[in-house]
């Protein structure tokens, strides 16, 4: 059985994204959370909550696959049939835990920005629900597009959210909160196909582009407060 | 109708109105440009002053770098409220 789909020239850029994505998944906490102290906005620590809870499965990936991939190396430096057996058993074993936990925490994550601006009781909600309980039942079967299809259904929903909320606000920085949020639901359709090495690698660069955006986002609302309290200083 | 506005909201629109006014401003003059009442205004400022937001300088309130500072943050977590609809 296939563990890992990345290319063999994509090994360590894999890992780097997966780095970038952490960084910037922490940068939206943080700003969730001082958001929290501030005006202690219960909404505003839902959704850092939940940039938090998809960092931390970046970060199981992140091992995860480090080990992996050291492992790897290290079975072929040994050269035999009996160890290597054992050694790749035991990276399986930590592989499948280090996946499951990152399924169950970007899961988790993704569902709490969804739900944070949506009303209770929604159409979203009762299917969202309902791919939960599928998807419990199913984890243990290892189907890798699982996960990539509730993933995708729950970034559709987000997506749909902003929209909404963009319609009504028209604020530039929600539109370009879509796009990447847009771009992350793409990604997720590619990794559909990632048993095709070069399409897993598009997927990943798809997953870069999207937190890149995100990052240009940070950037954005960071200069804003600066931006205003210079112009207020210059008065 | 207008949102009835928050602490955090009072405090960060005094300071703004300070940091208008070249860092200082007179104490009657703050009250009515952010719209308080005389004890409201009494109640903000010795607030601001223990937090070390602003302080009283002959007469005039004046703020300080961590009341600049406080805008500042306060004006980034309002554009991230705002971007995600909060």
């Amino acid at each position: 059985m296939k563990i890992v789909f990345t290319p063999d020239w994509f090994l360590s850029f894999d890992v780097l994204i997966e780095i970038f994505s952490f960084l910037v998944l922490i940068a939206f906490f943080m700003f969730a959370l001082r958001s929290y102290k501030l005006n202690q906005n219960k909404k505003a620590l839902f959704l850092g909550i939940g940039f938090f809870l998809i960092a931390f499965a970046e970060i199981f990936t992140i091992f995860t696959k480090l080990v992996l991939y050291y492992d790897t190396i290290f079975t072929k430096e040994v050269g035999q049939m009996i160890v290597t057996y054992h050694f790749v058993n035991s990276v399986d074993i930590f592989y499948y835990l280090g996946f499951f936990f990152h399924k169950l925490l970007t899961l988790s994550g993704l569902y709490l920005i969804y739900k944070i601006p949506s009303k209770k009781g929604t159409t979203g909600d009762f299917i969202l629900a309902g791919f939960f309980i599928i998807i419990s039942a199913i984890f243990s079967s290892s189907v890798y597009f699982v996960f990539h299809i509730i993933a995708m259904i729950i970034l559709f929903f987000i997506v749909m959210n902003y929209v909404n909320i963009y319609k009504k606000t028209k604020f530039e920085n929600t539109k370009t909160l879509i796009g990447a949020f847009a771009i992350l639901l793409v990604s997720q359709i590619v990794f559909l196909f990632s048993s095709i090495k070069l399409v897993y690698a598009i997927g990943q660069i798809l997953q870069l582009v999207s937190y890149i955006i995100m990052l240009i986002l940070i950037y954005h609302i960071t200069k804003h407060g600066k931006k205003k309290k210079s112009h207020a200083d210059s008065l | 109708m207008e949102r009835k506005r928050s602490h955090t909201q009072i405090v960060s629109d005094m300071l703004g109105i300070i940091q208008e006014r070249r860092g200082k401003i007179k104490p009657t003059h703050l009250m009515y440009k952010a719209n308080l009442s005389h004890v409201q205004m009494k109640k903000y400022l010795e607030e601001m002053r223990k937090k070390g937001l602003a302080v009283k300088k002959n007469a005039m309130i004046e703020i300080t770098d961590k009341g600049r500072e406080f805008i500042s943050k306060y004006l980034q977590v309002k554009e991230f409220e705002e971007t995600f609809g909060l």
